[in-house]
């Protein structure tokens, strides 16, 4: 009997904590939407520009999320240019060529790096930069080439785990195949190895891609500012769509601005979900394209 | 017979990983070179002893150690019933399609940007504390360690799923041949087992909370007082690296922030070593 | 009569009226043809005025970048002083050690002040310079013992980077403690919203910055307003400058020019600040 009230009292508190958890994210959804449900239109992104004139760059944006919205692309695409061939090399090298000693400690390292504080990055990345401006060119200050390498290293460890864990996932007779036919190692992981593991790379990749893109700490100390316009080149500071939502919910001078937070975090929202979308079907797709090639 | 591309690319993926390697260590030696002259000038013992004062020329750090230990315990006080609820609600007690469905949804909600959580928490968490409680401003560390629990449960619930799933099968037909309901099955032979999985979840999600930015800085009102109760605005050792970064490039108070972030990164590692290797000694002795 | 206000007003104001308009023209003019970045950072006060003459210049001349910043007085000037944006803005004049470290040159274009500063639905809004040092103190907690409702006081302060908060601490409050439980905000607009969301919040802002969202609160029976900051019987008064680090050259000292220009003093004016001769 005891054993019953036991048994209903667990699933009563499970029940409860699944309700809870859900109902707290989707409060936070619905207040979104609910709020900023009315800012959403052109005027949000493009202000009082045309806007044609604005995508195609003859125009300056003002007032308006586009700035913000390019820098997040920009940032977000340098950035998976850095990590992915340094990630995906070091997890090959990971699991193909390393000894197991070199294994152990790299995978310590890697560890220890996905464990550290966003900030604790961004804080390197201005360390770095100010010591690179003092001791080798004074042209160097915090900017978009800045932002992005700082932010690669922040997604290093997850590109690295996801291609290390798809590599070694791959049954050992595959492995072996290509090698008994007379392969070398480089052939069979470029041929063989990589195209299976694809799949497990581009969900590491997508989901390195939404970490970027959603991540404040790190742009805040390293080139993200207020108001800058589109930016112009590598060296410029920028504008980016988290830092507006941070910088906009304490600094609003008027409801509209606030509005435009309010529609800054759904746009940012959208992204994130596609994104996630985006992971689902490329591990779900993309084994399909490589392995049965018609 | 390997070719000149082939010497390439294996000598590039050798580089990479050494590389990344010593990005590891580079972040540990800048943060102790930057902090250096705060050292110097203050010595550790006052600097991670003593209260923050700039104009009475105290540059220590205690009140935000004290801080971000009290807020990521009361957001694991909150979150680890939170996410195992719902780990047992999704292993064992909902019916199989509640539950896969459950736990795309809890998925999806790993994705969700933290500046998000902040923001919403500014604008619908604080004002109902402030009624609610009846004093204060609504900014303290109770909202965040509310805001931080929810956003770090998802992950729990998932990597506490996660070690549930990796019990031998064995184990659980065993109990099921015994005849053992759900929840016995769960609470005699998957929690034991996986206590070890568990355990490592609630390290990661401490690990999580104390490296939390946006959340405390923006909703924890990020007083310079030492937090007498959980109803006080205070400051996070994160939140005080973004308020004071670009403050000054040699002054005691700058380098005070390298002083936080490398009691961050000493903290985030030794969670990572423990959760190596306890992770590991317990799966030796399974 | 009427030939006599038509000739002898009317015309010479008319005259006058498009007699100026070149000069407001010829102001952007200086800009024409030029290329380039331009990095401003500091003061938080200083960010509309900037952000609108930015967009004016940026508006007619597409080769021209100019990026803002705020931070706060202490960043504007560290980040001048070590060359990371051109121009550095401060809410208070540089000490003259800061001014022979990085060898800046100090432009003042405004006249501005420091409020203390409630939530409009605060009854409290008449206080005496000694009663603020006690609130900012920490000494009087409570908003009943002004006549409020009993509820505790919210302070809220600058962080200490905060030009703002320096002229405050040391003529609002005469370099009195400012308790270390407030609640630390970052910028001016910040403040603002933290106030105006706050029913029971007290803080400091900007004269330029104060609108309906907050109620500025009559210090010894002075009302701070621009006009007396202006004509000096509000007494927490402050200039607001642009350092450079030198003397500045190029497409930086137009833009600092530009401050001074016609154009350049209407901007100040229509953000509440009052323009510098």
């Amino acid at each position: 009997m005891r054993q019953r009230g036991v048994e209903m009292l667990v699933t009563i508190f499970a029940w409860l904590s699944g309700l809870l958890l859900l109902c707290s994210i989707l409060a936070v959804l619905v207040y979104l939407l609910v709020k900023g449900y009315s800012a959403l239109n052109l005027t949000l992104i493009f202000g009082e520009t045309d806007p044609w004139q604005a995508i195609l760059l003859r125009e300056r944006v003002f007032d308006g999320l586009f700035p913000a919205i390019v820098g997040t692309l920009a940032l977000v695409t340098l950035s998976i240019i850095w990590a992915i061939p340094v990630g995906v090399a070091t997890g090959i090298y990971l699991s193909e060529y390393a000894g197991s000693f070199s294994r152990k400690v790299l995978n310590l390292c890697f560890d220890i790096l996905s464990g550290v504080p966003s900030i604790v990055v961004g804080l390197f990345g201005f360390a770095f930069t100010v010591f690179l401006h003092k001791h080798y060119s004074s042209q160097i200050k915090p900017c978009l080439l800045i932002s992005s390498i700082a932010l690669s290293t922040l997604v290093l460890p997850y590109i690295i785990r996801t291609t290390q864990a798809a590599l070694e996932a791959i049954p050992r007779d595959i492995r072996l195949t290509a090698l008994a036919l007379g392969a070398t190692r480089f052939q069979n992981i470029a041929l063989v190895l990589i195209p299976r593991s694809l799949q497990g790379i581009m969900s590491g990749v997508i989901l390195s891609i939404g970490r970027c893109a959603e991540d404040t700490a790190v742009i805040m100390l390293t080139g993200a500012v207020a108001s800058a316009g589109i930016p112009a080149g590598l060296t410029s500071q920028y504008e980016a769509l988290p830092f507006f939502i941070y910088y906009i919910s304490s600094q609003y001078t008027t409801p509209e601005e606030l509005g435009m937070g309010y529609g800054a975090a759904i746009i940012l929202l959208i992204i994130c979900a596609l994104l996630f979308a985006l992971a689902f079907v490329a591990r779900k797709g993309l084994s399909h394209a490589t392995l049965y090639r018609p | 017979m390997r070719t000149l591309w082939e010497r390439l690319a294996e000598r590039f993926a050798l580089l990479s990983a050494i590389a990344s390697a010593s990005i590891t260590l580079l972040i540990l030696l800048f943060m102790a070179y930057m902090g250096l002259p705060a050292f110097k000038a203050a010595g550790a013992g006052q600097l991670l002893l003593s209260p923050w004062d700039p104009y009475a020329g105290m540059y220590g750090v205690l009140p935000m150690i004290v801080t971000t230990i009290r807020l990521s315990l009361l957001s694991l006080a909150f979150a680890i019933p939170l996410s195992l609820g719902c780990s047992f609600l999704i292993t064992a007690i909902a019916p199989a399609p509640v539950a896969r469905g459950l736990r795309r949804m809890i998925e999806l909600m790993t994705g969700i940007p933290t500046v998000i959580y902040g923001f919403v928490g500014i604008f619908l968490l604080v004002p109902l504390l402030r009624e609610m409680l009846e004093s204060g401003s609504g900014m303290c560390i109770l909202a965040a360690a509310m805001m931080l629990a929810v956003m770090i449960s998802p992950t729990m619930t998932l990597f506490f799923c996660d070690s549930f799933d990796r019990i031998p099968r064995s184990y659980l037909n065993a109990a099921d041949a015994l005849g053992a309901s759900p929840i016995q099955k769960l609470f005699h032979v998957t929690l034991p087992s996986a206590r070890a999985g568990m355990l490592n979840g609630v390290v990661l999600g401490l690990g999580r909370a104390v490296g939390d930015t946006l959340i405390s800085l923006m909703l924890a009102g990020n007083s310079i007082d030492m937090p007498q109760s959980m109803l006080d605005s205070a400051r996070t050792l994160t939140a005080h690296i973004a308020l004071v970064f670009a403050a000054d490039y040699e002054s005691p108070e700058f380098s005070s922030i390298f002083t936080c972030g490398l009691v961050l990164y000493v903290f985030t590692t030794m969670t990572t070593l423990f959760v190596r290797y306890y992770g590991r000694s317990e799966a030796g002795r399974a | 009569m009427k030939k006599f206000v038509i000739k002898h007003v009317a015309v010479p104001l008319i005259a006058m009226t498009i007699s100026a308009l070149p000069a407001f023209a010829a102001d952007i003019d200086a800009f024409r043809g030029e290329k380039g970045e331009i990095k401003i950072s500091g003061g938080t006060a200083h960010i509309p005025v900037m952000k609108d003459a930015a967009q004016r210049i940026m508006s007619k001349n597409p080769g021209i970048q100019i990026s803002i910043a705020g931070g706060g007085s202490g960043v504007g000037i560290k980040q001048v002083g070590e060359g990371l944006v051109n121009i550095g803005n401060t809410g208070r004049k540089p000490t003259d050690s800061e001014v022979s470290r990085y060898s800046l040159k100090m432009y003042q274009w405004a006249v501005d002040g420091v409020a203390p500063v409630v939530n409009p639905r605060n009854k409290v809004k008449q206080l005496s310079k000694a009663q603020l040092a006690e609130i900012f103190a920490g000494r009087i907690n409570n908003w009943k013992q002004l006549g409020g409702v009993d509820r505790k006081i919210n302070l809220y302060t600058r962080d200490e980077a905060s030009g703002t908060r320096e002229v405050f601490w040391e003529k609002g409050l005469s370099k009195g403690r400012i308790a270390p439980s407030a609640n630390v905000v970052i910028s001016n607009g910040a403040m603002k919203s933290a106030v105006s969301q706050d029913p029971y919040a007290i803080g400091y802002v900007s004269v330029g910055h104060i609108d309906r969202t907050v109620a500025a609160v009559t210090l010894d029976g002075v009302t701070p307003t621009i006009k007396t900051v202006q004509d000096g019987s509000y007494p927490i008064a402050r200039g607001l400058y642009s350092n450079t680090k030198g003397t500045p050259a190029g497409l930086t000292k137009k833009f600092i020019d530009y401050l001074y220009t016609p154009s350049g003093k209407t901007i100040i004016k229509k953000h509440g600040f009052i323009p510098v001769r």
